[in-house]
């Protein structure tokens, strides 16, 4: 079975289901009120899952991206995202680290050295 | 309607101004990956306004746009959303004794940013009330400028020339979005392992990869913060 995003079944089933299971996530323990208390533990554990996923999503995208620069080996992508990572880390801005990534790749790629 | 008035409600739309700067780029991003994996515009909107959990839809159209199993897309997406349980209890007090009907809507304009300038904002009220009613007001400003930035991306992703490579914007904000959260050297190495097992899972069969890399890291967070038995 192939999967195609322009199928309406496979797109509304994905909108539907994550629409259940993120409200049930979300409503949980409101529902529940302070019946069940979250042990400092699992917060701990919990606050790790944005540095578990995220970076799953950044790195391939970059490094198996089809790379245009042959100057830096086709990894431009990675390139410009170790760039930005230090230029968040120093300006904490989101609009800054998207346009200046956006413009370096695009500078990269128009005008390769 | 009459919470439209609250002070409590004008307060707390006040205070999420400035917060929500840093959500139009992530916003325009997400119309603009709707509109290139042509999705079309009311799909994308209905999306967003039932889902309305920006990272989570990010990474559900781009698996879905790599042909991904459902059950891999909705997974993927609902563990990036599990983060929601502890908001949830965050509210959990200032709800009780709430209408159900409040309770859901406050359940579900749950959202990092909210969440984080109403915990900032805790101690100030002396009724539960008045603490829904900032929440809400913080809710209303983020779902506000959310939809009309994803509506902005949507309409400027039309005509953005391919040369501007508008989809590495994912990543960028997605990066914009994660190291905040690395608070010391542990997180900082449960997101370089993240990085490393996702580029080497990457060919796992069913786009597989990234929920097995989420799975592996947590377990290596828990191996790292385990408590040291004496």
């Amino acid at each position: 079975m192939t999967y195609q995003l322009s199928d309406n079944t496979y797109f509304w089933s994905v909108v539907f289901l994550m629409l259940a299971g993120t409200l049930s996530i979300r409503f949980s323990m409101i529902a529940l009120s302070s019946k069940i208390v979250i042990s400092e533990r699992t917060k701990e554990i919990f606050s790790f899952i944005p540095a578990a996923i995220l970076p799953a999503f950044i790195a391939p995208s970059a490094f198996f991206h089809q790379g245009q620069v042959l100057s830096l080996g086709g990894k431009e992508r990675m390139v410009v995202l170790i760039f930005v990572t230090f230029l968040f880390l120093w300006t904490r801005s989101t609009l800054a680290t998207i346009c200046v990534g956006l413009s370096a790749l695009y500078l990269l790629t128009q005008f390769p050295f | 309607m009459q919470v439209l008035k609250s002070p409590f409600f004008i307060k707390g739309f006040r205070q999420m101004v400035p917060i929500t700067t840093g959500v139009i780029p992530f916003g325009a991003v997400m119309g603009t990956v709707f509109f290139n994996a042509k999705i079309s515009f009311v799909k994308a909107m209905t999306m967003n306004v039932l889902v309305y959990a920006g990272a989570s839809q990010l990474a559900a159209v781009e698996l879905m746009d790599k042909h991904a199993a459902l059950i891999v897309v909705v997974l993927t997406g609902l563990v990036i959303n599990l983060r929601f349980l502890l908001y949830s209890a965050g509210l959990a007090v200032e709800l009780q004794g709430a209408s159900w009907g409040t309770k859901l809507l406050c359940a579900h304009t749950l959202t990092d940013q909210s969440y984080a300038v109403m915990l900032a904002h805790h101690d100030e009220f002396k009724k539960k009330s008045d603490a829904i009613e900032f929440y809400l007001g913080t809710a209303v400003c983020m779902l506000l400028v959310w939809h009309a930035s994803v509506v902005a991306g949507y309409v400027f992703g039309n005509f953005a020339p391919a040369s501007w490579n508008l989809d590495f914007a994912v990543p960028l904000s997605f990066l914009a979005l994660v190291i905040p959260t690395l608070k010391n050297k542990t997180y900082w190495l449960v997101a370089l392992f993240s990085t490393v097992v996702s580029i080497l899972c990457y060919s796992m069969p069913f786009k597989t990869g990234l929920i097995t890399t989420a799975l592996l890291s947590i377990a290596l967070a828990i191996f790292l913060t385990r408590k040291k038995e004496v």
